[in-house]
């Protein structure tokens, strides 16, 4: 348990998100500074309708701090909370979202709200511990995080901050893909992917995304919606998975054209369809360990290559059932209005 | 050579090696010497950038054309300009890519489509436009790329040529070589954006930003904006987030560097001692293979300064040779 603690709520905000190679050849968005910050001053206005005057945040190296506080400084009506930066000399890698999700766990905040894509989230889960979160996509592929107005994330999140919210009806439990790789020395590398754990035969990590049919393997997904775009709507326009159902999917890509059932075309990155072999699918059990029939290549984990292995280094893939808990803003704020929490007795003046 | 990297075959990666061990031998070599005194003029080493210049530039051949900077020794490297005449031009001497009369900061080859180091900064950047555009009616499919530093990227030249770029389509791509520092002043003090990122948007141009300490990373992203741009998808930014080991010139003592931070950068994002290791580990080469190269690098280093030292300086006379072009 921990110390009461002077902030509720902590937020982390990848000022680097939505700038890798897709933008080339998928034209890709990409999101500005300005907009980001755009984005976190919708945040506190919502947090500071709930009560939350003071929030813990991740510094960054110079632009989205700058322009923040530049915003922060004009007259707020009403006021925003107060925003604190954490000790953290920046590196500008994912390493600062690591180190501050877990500076922000160990400092006892309620929620920790993340702004970026699939890859920001799973490196926030990856180091926050129990605390749970409440994403605001501003990545490439966003699997993960919802499509929602930030206003409406602070509301949430703020509402379960302060207490108003009890977990039981706020928060609720997130599946995830453990992976294990173990090195022929007897080391292993233990990881985890939110949504997708994707096997190609790419022997670098090099640009990080994965965006290349004729790479892939196989496609471990925790669920697979139809609507998704990016790697996991190869299981979402096969065999889809709900993300709150249990179990998750697993899809083997035909390397020979010849073991391929059928391709499927499907949306590989925002704006790019491609045609994928697929050879067959199976559904993931939680606790099952399945392990891929390819000697080298690269782990991608919600759709960045992150570890290549070689000949003789034994892979694993789990799904998890309950691995971490997100703010359910949707069942919040049905509950909020049923409750009346909005309600006010005085109509203000205009 | 072609973009994915499962087709980045050995002979391909041992390439990359020797053209990025050249880089800094020939750098750590210019710190050493230029300290001797013999070398006119100053000198900006690309000592722990390499693995920008040669997963960018081993995209292109001798008909693509790049604009430099003043620290544009690994361009021209990468780009195939002759390391012995190369020597010999930064220690002033005939038989140097200039005859000796330009210096580290005037190196070109236009055979090579190396247009040139530059020693105004953000020049690069209308030349390598004016590259483009004669690539673009010539039709052939030839690219131009601009190397720029962060500090001068908020040369005016600068993002004129973005805006240029992208009213012309020109196919061109910008390489923002972000090392941190613009001479001595920090990005995070001089530079009003977070990423260059930003700064195409601004310009109606796709942006990306990579690990310029990765050549893998460096290679596979050039390989997709450089295509882009060959088959009339436009300009693009790619910025290489990297860090240069010495200072902005030879002699800079680089009092505004945090304590520990060079022997940090040199411990932890060494792009050669990333990409050693990463193609070992993976099995493509071997640490003989690799040694085999340091060993005749070395060697060629070696009597490339020999050579520079005993070539005759330029006369009074040769001040009146190569001034014009005859058409």
């Amino acid at each position: 348990m921990h110390e009461p603690c002077d902030f509720l709520v902590g937020l982390i905000a990848n000022p680097a998100s939505a700038s890798d190679v897709r933008r080339i050849m998928t034209g890709a968005a990409n999101m500005q500074t300005a907009e980001r910050v755009s984005i976190v001053l919708r945040i506190l206005a919502g947090l500071a309708a709930c009560g939350v005057d003071r929030v813990l945040m991740m510094p960054d190296r110079m632009g989205l701090r700058t322009m923040l506080t530049r915003s922060l400084r004009r007259e707020q009506h009403p006021p925003l909370p107060r925003v604190d930066y954490m000790h953290l000399v920046p590196a500008s890698t994912v390493a600062d979202t690591r180190s501050a999700a877990r500076q922000m766990e160990q400092t006892g905040v309620r929620v920790i709200i993340v702004l970026g894509g699939d890859g920001t989230h799973r490196a926030v889960v990856k180091a926050c511990g129990e605390v749970p979160i409440s994403g605001v996509s501003t990545g490439t592929n966003n699997a993960f995080p919802e499509l929602r107005e930030p206003t409406i994330v602070g509301l949430a999140a703020g509402l379960y901050a302060t207490g108003q919210m009890p977990a039981s009806a706020a928060l609720v439990a997130n599946k995830a893909i453990d992976v294990l790789v173990r090195h022929r020395d007897g080391t292993e590398i233990r990881d985890l992917a939110l949504v997708d754990a994707v096997v190609s035969a790419d022997r670098h990590v090099g640009a990080r995304a994965l965006w290349k049919p004729e790479s892939l393997h196989a496609v471990y997904a925790t669920y697979a919606s139809p609507e998704a775009v990016g790697l996991s709507s190869i299981g979402g326009l096969l065999l889809p998975v709900g993300r709150r159902e249990p179990g998750g999917l697993a899809v083997h890509i035909a390397t020979d054209p010849g073991a391929a059932q059928f391709s499927l075309n499907v949306p590989l990155a925002p704006g790019m369809m491609r045609c994928v072999p697929i050879a067959g699918w199976q559904r993931m059990i939680a606790g099952t360990p399945m392990t891929p029939q390819i000697d080298q290549g690269t782990i991608a984990l919600d759709g960045e290559r992150e570890i290549a292995f070689g000949p003789g280094e034994r892979i694993s893939f789990t799904l998890r059932e309950s691995a971490f808990r997100t703010i359910d803003v949707a069942s919040c704020m049905a509950r909020a209005a049923s409750l009346g929490l909005f309600r006010r007795t005085s109509t203000p003046t205009t | 050579m072609t973009s994915h990297p499962l087709a980045l075959d050995p002979a391909a990666i041992l390439q990359a090696y020797r053209t990025m061990r050249t880089i800094r031998e020939f750098e750590e070599r210019l710190h050493v010497e230029f300290a001797a005194g013999d070398m006119p003029g100053f000198v900006h080493l690309y000592a722990g950038e390499e693995a920008s210049a040669v997963g960018i530039i081993s995209h292109l051949t001798d008909a693509d054309r790049i604009a430099s900077t003043h620290r544009g020794h690994g361009h021209c490297i990468a780009k195939g300009v002759d390391v012995m005449a190369m020597m010999k031009e930064i220690y002033g001497r005939k038989g140097g890519s200039c005859q000796g009369k330009g210096g580290s900061m005037h190196i070109a080859d236009i055979d090579k489509g190396m247009l040139g180091a530059n020693g105004i900064l953000g020049a690069g950047a209308p030349l390598a436009c004016g590259a483009a555009l004669a690539a673009k009616y010539q039709g052939k499919g030839a690219v131009a790329i601009n190397f720029v530093g962060d500090g001068a990227s908020n040369q005016g030249t600068f993002l004129e040529s973005l805006n240029l770029a992208a009213v012309w389509n020109l196919p061109i791509v910008f390489v923002v070589e972000n090392n941190g520092y613009a001479e001595a002043t920090s990005r995070n003090y001089g530079v009003a954006v977070d990423s260059f990122v930003d700064r195409a948007a601004g310009f109606g141009l796709p942006g990306i930003a990579v690990d310029g300490t990765d050549f893998f990373a460096v290679h596979e992203a050039a390989g997709e904006v450089i295509r882009r741009a060959r088959e009339g998808g436009g300009p693009s930014l790619m910025e290489c987030r990297m860090v240069r080991f010495y200072g902005h010139f030879e002699g800079d003592a680089q009092g505004y560097r945090g304590p520990g931070e060079l022997e940090d950068i040199r411990a932890n994002r060494d792009c050669l001692k990333h990409f050693v290791a990463a193609v070992t580990t993976t099995g493509v080469l071997g640490a003989a293979a690799l040694a085999a190269v340091d060993a005749e690098v070395a060697a060629l280093i070696d009597r490339a300064v020999i050579e520079a030292k005993a070539a005759p300086h330029p006369v009074a006379a040769d001040l009146l040779t190569d001034v014009y072009v005859s058409y």
